[in-house]
């Protein structure tokens, strides 16, 4: 089994530990990790997408069709290019293949033949790795910890075209942390979006922490968990990030870990946490310290 | 013509992506479980979208909402015209920036300058033990590919100045 890892900006700029998490438990898992040459911003809504559609599908042609020539399908953490990536393919094997490869990739030398798919990394994990094979891999346990999820919005909706869950009631990222050992008790605000992306928090800061703040509340209230388990990068960044702003403004007086999936699988598989788990916000100590002293 | 509204505003969004725009009976439930509606002034693709049916571009082109969009996808999974409100929010901003410049996002030009929105070399890869990165930021032959590919791109013969290759 193989993918190509699409990295897209803000994990190698920001987080490489994440990108460290994924590449080293996909590989305890067997499969093996490709790169793709030449690849770049899937891109983000934030950018062409807002000003130019023919140059966006062009870019996602563009990294659509250097994956291509790996022979594998694309696995990707962040939601933002997953939803960018798949979106811009959903509209490429609509109509708009022939025109964007003559156009834009054939002026250099490049060709997207409609093959190579992308998957979130939720979907691959559930779908084609499957439970079993993630709780084999194990060497520690978060047995007798709580862990509530956040589902990346993007790899639920438009669910016609980018879902492989149901929208409304979402198991598969449930299924995995659980499969780690840990409970995964359900809140509820457990669908609510972190709001991290987009021009939200920068357009109505205020606001924008408030929304949060429903969200962490209902969790410290409802659940009052060990850590929250995120897949998708700006949920990570955000979730964990803002809490110091919150705590700074008197807003919460709580804080919650925050963890990448592959951060908290590669830790039980038995990899180094000062490694896949270096950087965050909000302290983890706690939580990396009960993993190790529960030896599988 | 009523002073001040243009009927041909709709087939400019219509044009730039906003063909459903069409669909659209007023009904709200996009904003509904919209995550900006915490914000003092929220994205309304609806309110969006009756602006350009009044053919109202002084007031549209004013918005700054559509620029607040988290881009969660809740209002396409739920418009029961599935009319997809999100592709419409880009459609304006696209519509924006063709009759703003200022509109257009600069990061635009940090791609075209190293093929992403930041500087993805970080100098810990070596610390951690990850591999070297392969992406155009890191191969001269390959950004050269990508940057040719860009200037065959209408945004990019529009705006050309803001695109540097360094």
């Amino acid at each position: 089994m193989k993918f190509c890892l699409f990295l897209g900006c803000n994990m190698p700029a920001i987080r490489p530990d994440v990108e460290l998490s994924i590449r080293l438990s996909l590989q305890t898992l067997g499969v093996e990790v490709l790169d793709i040459e030449g690849a770049s911003c899937c891109p983000a809504f934030g950018t062409f997408p807002s000003v130019d559609e023919e140059a966006t599908l062009a870019i996602n042609a563009w990294n659509l069709a250097n994956a291509e020539r790996k022979g594998a399908d694309i696995i990707v953490q962040c939601g933002s290019c997953y939803s960018s990536l798949k979106l811009g393919r959903y509209k490429l094997m609509h109509g708009k293949l022939e025109e964007i490869n003559q156009k834009f990739l054939s002026k250099v030398g490049l060709r997207y033949e409609g093959k190579t798919d992308v998957r979130h990394l939720i979907d691959v994990m559930h779908n084609v790795i499957g439970v079993e094979r993630i709780r084999n891999s194990l060497k520690f346990s978060m047995k007798g910890m709580k862990v509530v999820v956040q589902n990346p919005c993007h790899v639920l909706r438009p669910s016609k075209k980018v879902g492989f869950d149901d929208p409304e009631n979402p198991v598969a990222f449930r299924n995995i942390v659980k499969a780690l050992g840990a409970e995964v008790p359900r809140y509820s605000r457990e669908r609510q979006c972190c709001g991290g992306a987009g021009g939200f928090a920068k357009h109505d800061k205020t606001s924008n922490l408030e929304f949060l703040k429903k969200k962490l509340d209902a969790m410290k209230d409802e659940v009052d968990p060990d850590c929250i388990a995120v897949s998708c990068i700006t949920c990570l960044m955000h979730m964990d990030n803002a809490q110091a702003e919150l705590r700074k403004l008197g807003m919460i007086d709580y804080q919650i870990p925050v963890f990448d999936y592959c951060q908290l699988l590669a830790i039980c598989q038995g990899h180094e946490p000062s490694k896949v788990a270096r950087i965050a916000t909000t302290p983890r100590d706690v939580v990396i310290g009960k993993i190790l002293k529960n030896r599988i | 013509m009523i002073e001040g509204r243009d009927p041909k505003l709709m087939e400019e969004l219509i044009e730039l992506g906003g063909a459903d725009l069409v669909k659209c009976y007023q009904c709200g439930t996009c904003i509904a479980d919209c995550p900006t509606g915490f914000a003092e002034t929220p994205l309304s693709a609806k309110r969006l979208i009756h602006l350009v049916k009044l053919g109202l571009r002084e007031k549209l082109l004013e918005e700054e909402t559509p620029w607040m969009c988290v881009t969660c996808g809740g209002c396409e999974e739920r418009c029961p015209r599935e009319a997809e409100p999100f592709e419409i929010v880009l459609a304006i901003r696209r519509w924006q920036c063709k009759e703003d410049d200022t509109y257009v996002p600069l990061a635009l030009s940090e791609i075209f300058a190293r093929g992403h929105t930041q500087n993805v070399l970080n100098p810990m890869r070596k610390e951690l033990g990850l591999p070297e990165i392969v992406t155009v930021a890191n191969n001269r032959e390959a950004l050269q590919k990508f940057r040719e590919m860009l200037k065959e791109t209408n945004v990019y013969k529009r705006y050309s100045y803001i695109f540097r290759e360094e």
